[in-house]
C-alpha cells in the first residue's frame, strides 16, 4: 500500500535528526566561547546562530566518522573571525608563537600559595579577560572544552606546535597577571 | 626529544604543559615520570600547571546559554525537515477504516486538508528560513565589507577597466558575469578581489560612487540560495542585490540607497546580454 511509504522517513530528515542530536548537546559549550570571545552576550547569540546556520547548511559536506565537535567550533571560529569583534580583534595584538623567553617564567612558587590565588574566581575571570583573544581561544578550547592538541589545531588550522607555544604562553600569562596582582594586594 | 634527556633535565614549559594535558607519548611520560620522581623543583611546577589547568577549566564555565536560544537554534534545525516531510499526517490518514468507500472518502478528504496545511506552513517556514538565511548573508556582506574598508589594501585586480577586471576572474571561478560599460556619473569601477562568499568562492567587485565604497559580491547561483530583499539596512550600512537563473549579487555599501540600488540594477540588466 503506498501510504505506508509515509512511514518511512526520508533521507533529507534522517539527516537534519542526526544534525540536531550532534549539535544541540554542544549549544552550551558554543554560547559559552562565543561570550567570551565577542564579550558580549547579543553579539554571542548572533554569532553561534550564524554558527548553527552554516554548519546545518554544511552538514551534507561533514564526513560521518569525523569529529563534529572540532568542526562546529572550527565554523564558530571563522565565524567569529569575520565578525566586527574579530576583526577588531585581529588588528589589535601580534602574535608571536615561539616559546623562548617562556623558559624564565616557570613557576616554583609553593602548591599551597597556587591553591589560594586560584580559588578566587574572580580574579582568574579578570585573568582570562585580560589574554589576548589567540591566547583566550587556545585556553578554552583546551582547558574548558578538553580538546586534544591535534583537535584545537584542526579548529585553529595551525599547526601541532603553534598549539602548544600558544598554550604556553596562556598559561604564562596567566601565572604572571595573578601573581602580579597578589603581589599588589 | 629523547627519553633519556628527558630524564636528565628540568622539564620545559612546553613539557609540563603536554603532562598536565595528557598529550605525552607513553615514553615521554616515562621519562617524566622518573625525572619528577627526583627533582622538587619540576614536582612543584607540574602540580602548579594541573591546578592552574583544572583552575581556569572551572573558571571557563562561566556563561550559560539562554534558554530562548536554544529554542531558536532548536526551531531553525528544524525547519529543514518540514519542507519534506509529510511524516505528521501519516498516522491520521492511516488509520481512517481501510473497508468501505466512505471510510476512503474520509481518509482523502482528510489528506487533503492535512496536504493543504502542510502546503501553508512549509510556505510560511521557507519564508522564515529564507529571512534569516538573507540576514545571515546580509552580515556577512557587510562583514567582509568592513574588513576590505578596513584593510585599505589595493584590489587584487586595480582596474577601471571592465574589459580587464572580467578577464582576470577566467580560471579563478567556475562562472562568469558581465560589468556594465556605463556607469552613472561620479561612479567608478576600483577594481576587484576573488574571495569566499558564504563558503563559495565569489567576485567582489569594488566600486566608489563619490567618496562612498561599494562592495559587490557576486557567485554562482546554486537554486538553494534566499533571494535578497529590495533594499535593507545592516549596522548602518544599505544591503540590495538580485538573482538571475545563474547569479546569486549581493551589493553593501553607506550610499545614498537609491544609487547603490541604481547600481544593482544596471549591473543587474547587463548580465541578460
Amino acid at each position: 500500500m503506498t501510504l505506508l511509504t509515509w512511514k518511512r522517513p526520508a533521507p533529507e530528515n534522517v539527516q537534519t535528526s542526526t544534525f540536531e542530536d550532534l549539535a544541540m548537546p554542544l549549544a552550551p559549550s558554543l554560547y559559552n566561547v562565543a561570550c567570551w570571545l565577542s564579550r558580549n552576550p547579543s553579539d554571542a547569540e548572533d554569532l553561534v546562530q550564524e554558527t548553527y546556520l552554516k554548519a546545518l547548511r554544511g552538514f551534507p559536506a561533514f564526513e560521518p566518522g569525523t569529529n563534529f565537535k572540532a568542526w562546529i567550533f572550527r565554523i564558530l571560529r571563522n565565524t567569529y573571525l569575520t565578525s566586527r569583534t574579530g576583526l577588531a580583534a585581529q588588528r589589535t595584538i601580534p602574535l608571536e608563537d615561539d616559546l623562548g623567553e617562556l623558559e624564565a617564567t616557570i613557576d616554583h612558587q609553593t602548591p599551597e600559595m597556587h591553591l589560594l590565588r586560584l580559588s578566587d574566581q574572580a580574579a582568574l575571570h579578570a585573568a582570562m579577560e585580560k589574554l589576548s583573544p589567540p591566547l583566550l581561544e587556545v585556553i578554552l578550547l583546551c582547558d574548558v572544552e578538553e580538546l586534544k592538541y591535534k583537535e584545537i589545531a584542526t579548529v585553529l588550522d595551525v599547526p601541532i606546535g603553534t598549539v602548544m607555544s600558544r598554550i604556553a604562553r596562556a598559561r604564562a600569562a596567566l601565572r604572571e597577571t595573578l601573581q602580579t596582582w597578589e603581589a599588589r594586594a | 626529544m629523547t627519553t633519556q634527556y628527558l630524564a636528565n633535565t628540568h622539564l620545559t614549559p612546553a613539557i609540563l604543559n603536554a603532562l598536565a594535558d595528557g598529550e605525552l607519548r607513553a615514553a615521554q611520560l616515562d621519562a617524566a615520570q622518573l625525572h619528577l620522581a627526583t627533582c622538587p623543583q619540576c614536582t612543584s611546577a607540574a602540580l602548579a600547571q594541573t591546578m592552574l589547568k583544572t583552575a581556569t577549566a572551572k573558571a571557563g564555565h562561566r556563561y550559560t546559554v539562554p534558554e530562548h536560544l536554544q529554542s531558536r537554534l532548536l526551531h531553525q534545525i528544524r525547519q529543514e525537515p518540514a519542507q519534506s516531510s509529510p511524516r505528521s499526517v501519516s498516522k491520521s490518514a492511516y488509520s481512517f477504516g481501510l473497508g468501505a468507500f466512505s471510510a476512503w472518502t474520509a481518509a482523502v478528504a482528510t489528506l487533503l486538508i492535512c496536504v493543504g496545511v502542510l502546503f501553508i506552513q512549509h510556505t510560511a517556514q521557507r519564508a522564515s528560513t529564507a529571512s534569516n538565511e538573507y540576514a545571515a548573508l546580509s552580515t556577512e556582506a557587510v562583514d567582509q565589507h568592513i574588513a576590505t574598508l578596513a584593510a585599505d589594501a589595493p584590489p587584487q585586480v586595480l582596474s577601471s577597466d571592465r574589459h580587464t577586471v572580467k578577464p582576470w576572474f577566467q580560471g579563478k571561478l567556475p562562472f562568469s558575469f558581465n560589468l556594465p560599460e556605463n556607469l552613472p556619473p561620479d561612479t567608478t569601477l576600483a577594481g576587484a578581489n576573488l574571495t569566499y562568499f558564504h563558503n563559495q568562492p565569489a567576485a567582489l567587485l569594488l566600486y566608489s560612487i563619490g567618496r562612498h565604497r561599494v562592495s559587490v559580491f557576486v557567485r554562482q547561483r546554486t537554486g538553494a540560495e534566499a533571494s535578497p530583499e529590495p533594499l535593507t539596512e545592516h549596522a548602518g550600512f544599505h544591503v540590495t542585490g538580485f538573482t538571475t537563473t545563474e547569479l546569486d549579487v549581493v551589493a553593501v555599501s553607506d550610499v545614498d540607497p537609491a544609487r547603490l540600488t541604481s547600481l544593482a540594477n544596471l549591473i543587474e540588466q547587463v548580465q541578460a546580454k
